[in-house]
């Protein structure tokens, strides 16, 4: 998603964490928890087509909790696991927290951070875009920020474990799509992504040397090579978004 | 692959999902929001997802191909996660039953 920082509360206002305001961000965001129940149950019938235990899918979606992040490992899940190509494309594909949080530390900087670290456990791209928008409204307030945070969780943890757990046999076509779903997930961010003809030749440069990587070299390293190009393409033309 | 391993390959990965999260709160004063580093964390969320379709399409051939289109067609028009995942696994899944032997 396209990410602007900026600071749009005064620059008097001092950050809390109040109880009203964690209400107020549980009440905003409790349709997260259909939304994100939806994609978790997506997860949770991928992680059981894979043949992953009920407790380490369910411990995927508690301890990683990002979606891009989970289904990209997803689509490198091999008999042995490729760790580092996974632990190297967690962190590509979750870079952007890094912005996030820089944001987050101008709205609460000045709290304890024994209160911030564990707020931070649960933060997600929606609850800080809701954040961001309530500090204008009311001043910044950190229970907002878990509260907005809580029912996203939920949906998306508890839709992983509903997910594995649905009866649904997976064999024949139903299986191929299962094991498509990594792909499927992620395909649906793409128009998010996108920012017109800046993005056609980044995204074909891409798309191309992934694929050739996946041909010549390894599935597991395509998507990062192939997304170093583009990215070094968009840079070296000066884009940004 | 034994479930210790497993286990230690989630921990792992929950460790940079943290870190990444905590981390920029934390180095907030290190980092320059026109700074190069800042606009390639911009860049490079799509360019990464376009590179990881595009193999898993390859890998997967036609019904990678149609569910990933069906996928990217549905979110773009209705704007819903839930209906791009229910197309694009429905349209896989009818690719794979008419299309795989």
């Amino acid at each position: 998603m396209p990410m602007t920082i900026m600071l749009d509360v005064a620059a008097d206002s001092k950050p809390r964490f109040t109880r009203a305001a964690f209400w107020r961000g549980v009440l905003e965001a409790l349709p997260f928890i259909l939304s994100n129940g939806m994609a978790g149950m997506v997860m949770g019938v991928a992680y059981r087509s894979i043949g992953l235990g009920f407790i380490p899918s369910a411990l995927f979606s508690v301890v990683v909790y990002s979606g891009t992040a989970q289904a990209v490992t997803l689509g490198m899940w091999a008999p042995v696991p490729p760790v580092i190509p996974m632990i190297l494309a967690c962190i590509a594909t979750n870079a952007r927290y890094l912005l996030i949080g820089a944001h987050l530390h101008q709205l609460f900087g000045k709290l304890r951070k024994r209160i911030m670290l564990p707020v931070l456990f649960l933060l997600a791209d929606a609850s800080w875009l809701m954040t961001t928008a309530d500090a204008k409204r009311n001043g910044p307030d950190a229970g907002y920020l878990l509260g907005a945070s809580v029912p996203m969780a939920i949906g998306w943890m508890g839709g992983t474990a509903l997910g594995y757990g649905m009866p649904v046999s997976m064999d024949g076509p139903l299986a191929v799509a299962a094991a498509l779903l990594p792909a499927v997930f992620v395909a649906t961010l793409l128009p998010i992504q996108w920012h017109g003809r800046q993005s056609i030749l980044p995204w074909g440069l891409s798309a191309t040397v992934a694929v050739l990587v996946s041909w010549l070299v390894a599935p597991s390293w395509a998507m990062l090579v192939g997304g170093a190009i583009g990215t070094a393409a968009s840079m070296a033309r000066g884009d940004d978004v | 692959m034994s479930d210790w391993r497993i286990l230690a390959a989630i921990a792992a990965l929950g460790f940079v999902s943290y870190a990444l999260r905590a981390g920029g709160f934390l180095a907030a004063g290190l980092m320059r929001e026109d700074g190069v580093v800042a606009r390639f964390f911009r860049l490079a969320p799509g360019n990464l997802f376009v590179a990881f379709v595009a193999a898993a399409c390859f890998e997967s051939s036609w019904p990678g191909v149609i569910g990933c289109i069906a996928a990217v067609v549905v979110m773009w028009l209705t704007h819903k996660e839930w209906a791009a995942f229910t197309a694009g696994f429905s349209a896989a899944a009818l690719a794979a039953a008419i299309l795989v032997r």
